[in-house]
């Protein structure tokens, strides 16, 4: 009787024994609360989905795609936020300005350059110390190897950041150590030029570079390349003719990363940089922080700098991975 | 002939190895010793050395306002986006749903978009929908930034779950909430728990998204970037030294966590 009740309470579309749960759970699951709500929810097949798609969904639209519509929305607005006695109406114009004005073109071309020139530099820095840990390093040290390299990477951006003007300052390391051999009488002035500020980009992102470049590395067969030894290639011929082309996959996801968090990077310029290093992210912040009513040129300009990375990391995909299934 | 030609480069490998993370940890090594100067200005050579930084920034009022502000909204992100991230990776791997691919895409949006134009179009977005900027707003941010990196981690560890064990629970007639905390949320569990720690880190280092999106409380990457504006002094390095060794123990803490997960 008691049970039969229970099966009626908890469902009768299947044929399923009653569920014996330990206690914590039966109080739960047999509570009225739970009964009516959740309970009743799951025996549905629409209860189901919807209690599985419902909150996901409404999370990813709203705000995963949300700030994104509305960003584009305002950037083609004449006002916002909007102040009694204006109209605000539809218009392009926060487009043209872009386009009419250099010294909001140069600095984009600037973020461009900067993202670029580190994005190479990083590769060219990276790639072998991701070819010692994956092939070199015999694999039971390969894990602590990798935790060195992971170890400066939990300081965060802004202290690793600050870190690198103890280096490249005036009196910093680099300037006192040559003064003290008598390599220069005058400190050289390192700090809040380009040169820092790739120093520091580099710095901060290499370990973008470093985990992706790694995994494709250690993919690469090591008979492989033994056999291409065997049949007389050299070291040369072999990083060119097999390592190269299957880490490909991995040169173009670290270079997609590293450029597109280059091309964002905002506190960096701001703390390594100086006057000729203002880069397109500072330019798009001046008009959130300024009069309020050029948010609309602000978000047309952020619109202008997410399409034109993406773009490029796009294109990049393109030329780079395209040619992925050629034979060796 | 062949030993010869395979030991030089590799030594060279070696020794660039050992170059490179000279470099890494040279910049954090002077930033730490240059916190224990006794002096008000920072330059090198250090000379003499104290210990009165840390205890004038252990009595910081506005620091540890700074340290417990930070660690709060970390643990309301974490929870938000461990929550989310869980929830979105379940639909996912869901049988009979279309469209995973969307999903995913979706889902990973916020990881493709750079910070600075993520933290705009957050700021244009509470302003749409009449939110203030403060502790609410920033905890939205830092959870959408956080969401696609958990979805990862626990779509990695779903995928390798052997689908008999949730089928077991619903023959034994559990419905599928209770299959889910009882059968599938313990199995994420170690990675999952990994993927927290992950968040928490990734809250507390955010300067994009607080900067646009907080109000006059500072977080501890505020903080350090007014003092940083306002004047080089060993007291910044003190407390980026006291950030930097707690946040690295919760770091090793974590790789451990999901390397034995991994193992396991």
């Amino acid at each position: 009787m008691v049970s039969s009740n229970t099966t009626a309470a908890y469902g009768t579309v299947r044929d399923a024994p009653v569920p014996k749960y330990s206690t914590g759970v039966a109080k739960v699951v047999n509570s009225a609360l739970y009964r009516h709500t959740l309970g009743a929810a799951v025996e549905s097949r629409i209860g189901r989905i919807l209690l599985l798609a419902g909150v996901p969904m409404i999370w990813l639209i709203m705000l995963h795609v949300g700030p994104i519509y509305q960003m584009l929305k305002i950037s083609l607005l004449s006002h916002y936020p909007v102040q009694p006695g204006v109209e605000s109406r539809f218009t392009l114009d926060n487009y043209a300005i872009f386009f009419r004005e250099s010294i909001y073109f140069t600095p984009l071309i600037k973020s461009f350059i900067f993202a670029t020139a580190a994005t190479a530099a990083t590769l060219v820095v990276v790639y072998p110390v991701a070819y010692y840990v994956a092939k070199v390093v015999r694999p039971e040290g390969r894990s602590k190897a990798l935790l060195l390299l992971l170890v400066p990477f939990w300081a965060g951006e802004l202290i690793r950041t600050f870190s690198v003007i103890m280096l490249l300052a005036n009196r910093g390391a680099v300037n006192v150590l040559l003064r003290e051999i008598g390599f220069i009488d005058r400190p050289i002035p390192m700090l809040y030029t380009s040169f820092s500020l790739g120093f520091g980009l580099v710095y901060l992102i290499c370990l973008y570079m470093l985990l992706p470049l790694y995994s494709a590395i250690e993919k690469i067969p090591s008979p492989l390349l033994d056999a291409a030894a065997d049949l007389g290639a050299g070291p040369f011929t072999r990083f060119r003719r097999i390592i190269l082309p299957l880490s490909r996959d991995g040169i173009v996801s670290g270079c997609c990363l590293v450029f597109l968090t280059c091309i964002g990077v905002f506190a960096t310029p701001m703390l390594l940089g100086g006057p000729n290093t203002v880069l397109f992210p500072e330019t798009i912040s001046g008009f959130f922080h300024g009069a309020s009513d050029k948010w609309p040129v602000g978000a047309a300009f952020a619109l202008i700098m997410l399409v034109t990375a993406l773009t490029a990391a796009a294109i990049f995909m393109r030329l780079v991975g395209g040619r992925k299934r050629r034979t060796i | 002939m062949r030993t010869l030609l395979s030991d030089a480069p590799r030594a060279s490998l070696t020794a660039f190895y050992w170059a490179f993370i000279l470099y890494l940890l040279l910049p954090l090594t002077l930033m730490m010793a240059m916190s224990f100067k006794d002096a008000n200005f920072v330059a090198f050579p250090i000379g003499e050395w104290t210990f009165d930084w840390y205890v004038k920034v252990m009595q910081d009022k506005q620091f540890l306002e700074a340290c417990l502000y930070s660690i709060m909204i970390a643990a309301a992100t974490t929870l938000a986006a461990t929550t989310l991230g869980v929830w979105i990776a379940m639909l996912i791997v869901a049988e009979g749903i279309r469209g995973q691919v969307i999903i995913f895409a979706l889902a990973c949006l916020p990881a493709v978009v750079p910070g600075m134009i993520s933290a705009i179009s957050l700021r244009i977005f509470i302003s749409t929908i009449d939110m203030p900027t403060g502790t609410a707003a920033i905890i939205l941010g830092h959870t959408v930034h956080a969401v696609p990196f958990v979805v990862v981690m626990a779509l990695t560890r779903l995928r390798s779950m052997p689908g008999n064990l949730v089928d077991a629970a619903r023959d034994l007639g559990a419905d599928s909430v209770v299959a889910f905390f009882r059968v599938t949320l313990p199995y994420l569990g170690p990675a999952l728990l990994g993927g927290m720690i992950f968040c928490v880190l990734l809250s507390i280092d955010d300067f994009v998204r607080t900067f646009f999106l907080g109000g006059y409380r500072p977080t501890l990457p505020m903080l350090i970037f007014a003092k940083v504006q306002g004047g080089m002094s060993p007291e910044i390095n003190a407390m980026a030294t006291l950030v930097l060794v707690v946040t690295a123990a919760v770091g090793l803490y974590a790789e451990f966590l999901t390397r034995r997960a991994r193992t396991r």
